[in-house]
Parts: C-alpha cells; structure tokens; sequence
C-alpha cells in the first residue's frame, strides 16, 4: 500500500484541499450550529409543555357590555363548532366542558389547627382527553375513586410564590414541591355532597383555566350539575398558530384568541423561519465544499491517469487503486467533522452563557442529536465522495479498453 | 490457462479493404502454453495492437480471441484482474515502468501482489543482468536499456502461463540479450509458460517452436 500511496500522492495540490477543508468546514459548522442553537433557544419560548399538545389555540366568544344586557350568548353551539372544525387550519376541535355544580377547595400545609390553610371557591373545565399529552394512567378517572388528577396554571404558583407567601414571609414553593401537595375538594350540587382529593400532575402557562379529565367532569356534570354544560370555549389544534388564516377567521366570526399565544407561535414560527435559512447556506456551502472536493480528486485522478492506467495493467484492481484517495478524503472528512464539532461547542458555551443568566431555570438541550447529524453529514458526504471516486477509476479502466 | 485461440482477427484500421498478407490476421492461430512463440513484424503492422488486444486493454478488432473455451470480451474487471495477476505477463515495448519509483520499487510494486519472488532472488536478477548498482536509482533517470531490463525482471516476478515480450531487446547488446533470454527460457520452464516474443528485426536468439509473419 505504502508504494501506491507513494506513487498516487503524486500532484496533490495542497492548496486545494486547504480551500476544500476551510469550505467544508464552515458549511458543516454553520448547520450544527444552527441546529444546536435552535435546540438551545427554542424552549425559551414558552411554548414548549410536555402535557399539552403544542400547536393549539383557544376561541372565545368576545364579551362586550352591550351584549350582556342584550343577553348575547358567549356560549358555541354545535353548528358554530362544526363550522370552526371545517377551516382549512383546524385539524382537530375540543370543546371546554364548564362544571354546573359548585367546587370549594382548600389548600393546606401543617396540622389542622396549627398549620395554614386557604379555602377558594372554585371551577373546574375539561378539555378531550387526547388534547392533554400525559400518561393514560396518570390522568384519569374513575368513578367512585375520591382521587382527580388536576393541571393548574402556572400563575397560580407565580401568585402565591410572589404575592402570597412574600407578604406572609412564607417559603416559596416550587413546582416539584407543589406537585406533592394535594388539595381538598368539596363537591356540592343537587343536593348532594362529596370530598375528594386533588392530585396535581402539571402546570400550564398556556391553558388559563383549572384542568380536570373528562371522564370526571363527564361524570361530575351528571352527578352533581344542575344545569346542563354549555361550551363557552373551543381549544383547537392547527398547524401553525402564525397562520393568517387564523387571524381572518377570528376577526370575521368576532371572536377572540388569547393573544400571547399566537405571538409565541409567531416567535417560534420566525425562529423556525431564520433556523431553516441558516440551515440552507450552511447546506450550500457544504455542498460547495464537496464540489470543490471533487473537482480537486478529479484533477488528481486526471493528473494520475498514466499511473493509474499502468497499476491496472499490471493487475492492481479498480478498487485497490481507487483506495489510497477515498482513504484521503475520509481523513479530510474526519477531521474536519471533529474540528466542527469543536468548533460549535466553543461558539455554544459563548452563548449559553448569555442565555443562562437571562433564563436561569431553562433546561440545557442536549448536544447528542448535533453530534449524530454532523456524523450522519459525515457518512453521507463520504460515500458520495467514494462512489464518485471509484467511478472515476472505472472510467480509467472502461476508456482503456 | 492452456491455449490462446485468435479467429479471424483483424484490427479495425486494417478493415479498409486493403489484401493482409499475414499469418496472424485474419487466420486462426493458436498459441499453447509451454512452447516458444516469435512473431516478426515490419513496423506499422499491428504488432502492438495484437499484444493489446491479447492483454486485454483494447478491443478495435473484429474476430474473437479465447482463452482456452473463453471468448476474451467476456471476461469481467475481476477476471481481468486475476488473469493479469497469474495467468499472463507481459513487458511493453513503451515499458510503462513509474519514473519516480526507484527501480528496486517499480519490481516490488509488481512482486507484493503475489509475492512469486523473493528479494534474494530479485536481487540475483539485477545482478544477472548487470544492473545491481541501480537499485535504489529512480527509474526515470535510467538509461532506456537499463530500464529495459528492469521492465524485464518485473514481467519475471509473477506467475504467469503466457510471458509476451515486446521487442525486449531493442535497445541492448548481444550480452545483455544472451542473459536475458537465458532468465525468461529458466522462469518459463520453471512455471511450464509459453513465451512469445515480438521482434521488428534484432531478436532474441532461442529455439522457437513456431515463427509467425504479421
């Protein structure tokens, strides 16, 4: 081998592969950048809760003063909900199911005497079970068992961490924390009373409303209500919250979407946006980068041919020819994978710093998937550039005859 | 491998029409394995072109060449391959040796694939024909008579049936030519090869079985 590499190393022009590397390099490092820092930022926005499927938005019907002396209704009858299900942006419909039967809770810490206690009236909705993204087993019902799993916003936590216990000098709690305590619920209505216990399994700062499954409210309404329950909101699930087909709807019907939400889609939606350009160029150039690669190998095999021709008549074979190249190129590769990947990682711990201190508590994304894709560009990149090497090879051979 | 059959071969620029007075060409001639072949050629006569096609890296012919029962165009890249590897060598008139190898390197380049030869022996024949002293020598700085018989002792370390020898001598003296076709009758016999030598006149003086007119 060391005599064929010695013969075939004949006319490499270092200044090529110095250009192909640097090439190389920037376009491989500009995409694992560009993922990794969206894998970084993204959950920055908010939008992201593991319980919740992601891309939804809530209607409501618009309350004005006159149309409640008018006796408007705020409530989505079946039709107006069928309607809303037939646009081109829904893929999927829920209605909000109120409670028609009267909810007093009391949260406590300590013994009964001693210990602190607030007591709330107050409303449970429910959604369709397959809008909320959590274990089957955590989050259901069963009637006659006194235990309902119940997602609370988030600001509840932010009204009593910061307004509440801060006033009292309380210790702030935090979710995890929060997650073990259980509430006491009182359940009042056709003359019937019940206690249960609520466990809660999550928090929401999309959903502004106390969650319950619909298995329970189902079963609740039916036992307790007094009225019959009208949907008063409808949670959609869509493609993109930044669609405009949205805005034109809501507009049109008068209704009304809670705002934030749709400005966090459209902030992800231009995150996404500006990612996919960044992804593009870094693509091009890695591109490029293999164009120029194989031209410079192109030139070599040309540069080469007499050499190569000759190894052949004396009984070398097209593959063990072609070899000593693709064995180059592979090294090239390598290294330039290992040297982008240093690379990222340094730009990385530059801003993660940053990103830190603004958002302290945000999770780190994992650098795995950015390691797996730069070794997938690189097992790409390669065997292209093999079989392109060895085509050139058999060409010699084919030409020669 | 025990015969090369060529039938009815003529190469394409001979087609114009034009009478071939030729014992090859356009006949059936039948080389087997153990015998002495020369083939005598006023230049311009195709001389080249039949070790070519022979070889396997030009087919501008019509006709069919078999290598015992196989007819020679269907042999695949891998049968070529092995057949260049062990069933036939060949020195070319050009010589095709790399000038920024050494000598010493352009036979080991030869020899590593099958390794037929040792380096004792090796150096026997350079030494056999005169040229020890250019071993470590880069091949392109040879004179073409050296070079000469370093081509030679590459086509000698291989196994091979058919040894075909390109004008092998037109550039060295009665001596060096008497060493060299006492090296080639030794390694052919050894190996049970046939040897066909082409010559444009000066040839190499052996005791040929069949002499062919191109």
């Amino acid at each position: 081998m060391n005599l064929i590499w010695k013969l075939l190393r004949q006319h490499i022009s270092l200044g090529q592969f110095v250009g192909f590397f640097f090439a190389n390099l920037f376009g491989m490092m500009i995409v694992l950048l560009g993922v990794q820092f969206y894998r970084d930022i993204y959950p920055m926005f908010g939008g992201k809760e593991s319980f919740i499927k992601n891309d939804f938005i809530v209607l409501t019907k618009r309350v004005s003063s006159i149309g409640s002396f008018a006796g408007a209704t705020t409530t989505f009858s079946a039709k107006e909900q069928r309607e809303v299900a037939k646009q081109g942006f829904a893929y999927k419909v829920g209605a909000f199911t109120p409670s028609c039967y009267n909810v007093n809770t009391t949260l406590g810490m300590g013994g009964k005497d001693d210990g602190f206690h607030f007591s709330t009236e107050m409303f449970f909705e429910s959604v369709p079970d397959d809008f909320v993204e959590i274990e089957a087993a955590k989050w259901k019902f069963v009637p006659g068992s006194h235990d309902i799993p119940i997602i609370l916003p988030k600001n509840y936590i932010n009204l009593y961490n910061f307004g509440f216990a801060q006033s009292r000098s309380l210790p702030k709690i935090s979710e995890g924390l929060m997650n073990m305590i259980s509430l006491s619920i009182h359940i009042s209505g056709q003359g019937k009373e019940g206690v249960y216990t609520g466990r809660i399994v999550g928090f929401s700062s999309r959903l502004n409303t106390i969650l319950v499954p619909q298995t329970f409210q189902d079963w609740a309404n039916r036992e307790y209500g007094e009225k019959e329950p009208a949907c008063s909101r409808l949670i959609v699930e869509v493609e993109n919250t930044a669609d405009d087909r949205i805005a034109t709807f809501v507009q049109k019907k008068g209704y009304e979407t809670e705002d934030d939400k749709l400005e966090a889609g459209r902030m992800t939606y231009f995150l996404k946006l500006v990612t996919a350009i960044v992804l593009l160029v870094g693509f091009i150039i890695s591109i490029l980068s293999f164009y120029i690669l194989m031209l410079s190998i192109y030139l070599l095999l040309q540069k080469n041919t007499t050499k190569l021709e000759n190894l052949l008549l004396l009984g070398y074979s097209p593959s063990r020819v072609a070899k000593p190249y693709q064995i180059l190129t592979l090294g090239l590769n390598a290294f330039v994978l290992v040297f982008a990947l240093c690379l990222v990682f340094a730009a990385r711990d530059c801003y993660m710093g940053l990103v830190t201190q603004l958002f302290p508590q945000m999770d780190k994304g994992s650098a795995i998937p950015v390691i797996l894709l730069g070794i997938l560009i690189f097992i790409g990149i390669s065997i292209l550039n093999c079989v392109a090497i060895r085509r050139k090879v058999n060409s010699i051979w084919i030409h020669r005859s | 491998m025990k015969k090369i059959v060529l039938d009815n071969v003529l190469p394409h620029v001979f087609q114009d029409g034009r009478p071939i007075h030729s014992d090859v060409w356009n006949s059936q001639v039948s080389l087997e394995k153990g015998k002495l072949y020369l083939v005598e050629a006023a230049s311009g006569t195709g001389k080249s072109s039949m070790l070519s096609y022979i070889y396997g890296y030009r087919i501008d012919y019509s006709g069919t060449i078999h290598f015992d029962d196989r007819e020679l165009k269907t042999y695949t890249v891998e049968n070529w391959v092995q057949l260049r590897q062990r069933g036939i060598s060949i020195l070319f008139q050009e010589l095709r040796l790399f000038p920024e190898l050494t000598a010493w390197e352009n036979i080991i380049i030869q020899n590593q694939l099958t390794n037929h030869k040792t380096d004792d022996e090796i150096h026997a024949y350079f030494e056999a024909l005169g040229i020890d002293d250019k071993e470590t020598q880069l091949c392109g700085k040879l004179s073409f008579g050296q070079q000469q018989r370093v081509a030679m002792i590459r086509s000698l370390c291989q196994p091979f049936d058919f040894v075909f020898l390109d004008e092998p001598i037109s550039h060295l003296d009665e001596v060096n030519s008497g060493i060299m076709g006492r090296l080639v009758v030794e390694e052919a016999k050894r190996q049970g090869a046939a040897i066909i030598v082409t010559s444009i006149g000066k040839h190499i003086d052996l005791p040929y079985d069949h002499i062919f007119k191109l």
